[in-house]
């Protein structure tokens, strides 16, 4: 599947519109991670948790072909210095009748079963699902070696992230609920 | 002159280790940058050019990645004893030093061009990577690692080091910034140089400025480059400046069509005539023996031996001829994605298929005359790297912001860079005059328009079809 129409799937089984570049991506991170369909994003650690340039850069391929519209407002500055602006991104009719087209291929099952994943767990935003990626991006490189709720707060703050109890509570219950980790009983922290 | 040469040993240059250079003036080496510049391997690179046959339409285009790669050691070591200053670090500042100096090792005959065949022809049974970047990428590393020369003037940390630079996995990301990131010494470099060679000025920005505005971010445990909030009109002049030199140079359709002669000649002499050191050439299977044989090569060296007596006489042989004697093919057909109404048309067009753009291909070919081999179809699209300014961290007075929020003007340039997708033919024909050419291009493209439909809607109702009868 190529990284166009995992990204029109994408938008689609989250209801035809995606409000925020970041959630965008964080959606299109998970559901690549629990589709295991691989449409070659190449999420990279960056500054603000895992980020692949493939998937802004096919928005605009997409936005190019008339596939997707982008509409994007101000926002504010958040307390975190944090998406000033928000990029939406909405299909078009052209978009709709592509992912119709979509739909016969044989991945698409397993990227609309990883939506509706996310979205039963919640469908959390995209501060949520930011701290959740950057955690399973580092517990992924750690080869399955544990990561404490502290580790993980530590973590977040090496990234300028306010992280309160409630929000890491939240992330740690989503990546629970989509079975990409296991809380330890006997953890401490 | 006591005075130079007591400034000089306390610097850790040595006297007459600098080079000239058209770009950046003295160049300082050291010695060590010295050795490893004067080895076999690096020396190839004043072979391989950057712009590989840009040259057929900008004359002076004939500088080197050898060049390039000496300019980019020099913004490291301007921008590393900046920003990464003191004693202590001196070892790591010498490692990403050598890493600039040895970014391109890997690269092969024309340069970008050697890339996607590659990816066409390499052992998918032996190597695991996807994509193109990563193979010409585990080139370069394979070189650091295993070639004998470099090996003797570095030990093997220090050649693990260099590779861990490059591939994002030893150091903090500030290395890995300066090396190949948004801000790169690489773009630095090859804006200011491909400009100059090519003897047009759409490349050239304020580098002072942009060097002057860099900063490090740092938190707890790692580095970012990022740029001071005054740097945001430099970075927009440098985005300006990338937009221009693709649009005017990198992307013009005599360098475009260059490019797609140099590929389909040579996938010709592998398919077609049967090449077998040719074939071997782009065969990568990650073992020593293809690395040694493929730095072996460079652009001069694949044309002569394709043109040679004893290479049998054949496609490949055609259109290396061809491309020796400037006798180009030409664009036919330039279509836009708003020549396309029905979406699902759209998106086939504009999608990479070997399929359909080969059939579509044969059927120009077909239709007036042409020899297949030499229609070729292009989808010319804005690649970008892996990171764009877009992500550049710009420290402002309320916090780190990124670059995309603050700068109206990069956001524009950036969406008419990906909204510039164009869909183009190229084929063997000579126009009588200018009134004569117009004509026959738009006959061309009305005519080329109506295959594709016919094409694709026959395919789309075939599917359709299928689809319902299941």
């Amino acid at each position: 599947m190529t990284a166009d129409d995992f990204l029109l799937l994408v938008i689609q089984y989250f209801g035809g519109e995606i409000q925020g570049r970041t959630l965008l991506q964080k959606r299109a991170f998970f559901a690549s991670v629990l589709s295991g369909v691989d449409p070659g994003l190449r999420f990279d650690a960056h500054y603000y948790g895992p980020y692949s340039s493939t998937v802004d850069n096919t928005l605009g391929r997409l936005r190019a072909l008339g596939f997707v519209s982008e509409d994007n407002l101000g926002f504010g500055v958040a307390p975190s210095g944090f998406e000033m602006r928000r990029y939406d991104y909405r299909l078009t009719d052209d978009g709709k009748q592509i992912v119709r087209v979509l739909e016969s291929q044989p991945e698409f099952q397993a990227v609309k079963s990883a939506c509706q994943r996310i979205l039963s767990a919640g469908d959390p935003d995209y501060f949520t699902l930011s701290i959740a990626a950057k955690a399973f991006f580092i517990l992924r490189k750690r080869d399955g070696k544990g990561m404490s709720r502290n580790e993980i707060i530590g973590e977040a703050k090496k990234f300028d992230w306010n992280i309160t109890p409630d929000s890491l509570e939240k992330a740690v219950s989503f990546l629970e609920q989509v079975s990409l980790v296991r809380r330890r009983n006997n953890e401490e922290n | 002159m006591y005075f130079c040469l007591f400034f000089a040993y306390n610097s850790g240059m040595l006297q007459g280790l600098e080079l000239r250079d058209p770009i950046h003036g003295f160049i300082q080496r050291d010695s060590l940058e010295k050795q490893l510049i004067d080895t076999r391997i690096f020396q190839r690179l004043r072979r391989i050019r950057q712009l590989a046959m840009a040259s057929l339409v900008y004359p002076g285009a004939l500088h080197s990645r050898f060049d390039h790669s000496i300019g980019a050691l020099h913004i490291a070591r301007e921008l590393l004893d900046k920003l990464v200053p003191g004693r202590e670090r001196e070892k790591d500042r010498e490692i990403v030093r050598l890493a600039a100096l040895l970014h391109d090792i890997g690269h092969g005959p024309f340069s970008h061009v050697s890339e996607p065949l590659l990816q066409k022809y390499a052992r998918p049974d032996k190597v695991g990577v996807e994509s193109c970047d990563e193979i010409h990428e585990q080139i370069s590393w394979s070189v650091i690692r295993e070639n004998g020369e470099l090996a003797r003037h570095l030990s093997e940390v220090e050649r693990e080091k260099i590779v861990g630079v490059l591939s994002g996995r030893w150091g903090c990301s500030l290395y890995k910034d300066i090396v190949s990131g948004p801000l790169d010494v690489d773009k630095q470099d090859y804006l200011l140089r491909d400009s100059h060679f090519c003897g047009v000025k759409y490349g050239v920005y304020d580098r002072s400025r942009l060097a002057d505005t860099l900063r490090v971010h740092a938190d707890a445990d790692d580095e970012i480059l990022a740029l001071h909030s005054d740097g945001v009109h430099s970075l927009e002049q440098f985005v300006l400046a990338k937009y221009y030199m693709h649009t005017q140079v990198y992307r013009h359709k005599i360098r475009l069509i260059t490019d797609e002669m140099i590929y389909r000649g040579i996938v010709l002499g592998i398919e077609h005539d049967k090449i077998e050191w040719l074939k071997a050439l782009y065969s990568y299977d990650g073992t020593p023996e293809f690395i040694r044989n493929y730095t072996e090569w460079y652009d001069d060296r694949l044309v002569i031996e394709i043109l040679r007596p004893e290479t049998p006489d054949g496609k490949a042989k055609q259109v290396f001829r061809r491309l020796l004697e400037r006798k180009l093919l030409k664009r036919i057909c330039s279509l836009k994605v708003e020549d396309f109404v029905d979406a699902e048309i759209r998106r086939q067009v504009f999608t990479p298929s070997m399929e359909f753009h080969s059939a579509l291909e044969k059927r120009i070919a077909n239709v007036y005359n042409f020899d297949e081999d030499l229609v070729i179809t292009n989808l010319v699209k804005f690649k970008p790297g892996t990171r764009t300014e877009s992500d550049v961290v710009v420290l402002t007075p309320s916090g780190p912001r990124l670059f995309r929020d603050e700068s109206l003007l990069f956001r524009s340039v950036n969406q008419s860079l990906q909204e510039e997708n164009y869909f183009e033919v190229y084929a063997p024909v000579e126009y009588d005059d200018e009134h004569r050419k117009q004509r026959r291009e738009h006959e061309y493209k009305s005519d080329i328009v109506k295959m594709i439909n016919e094409a694709l809607s026959i395919a789309n109702n075939r599917t359709a079809t299928e689809g319902g009868a299941s």
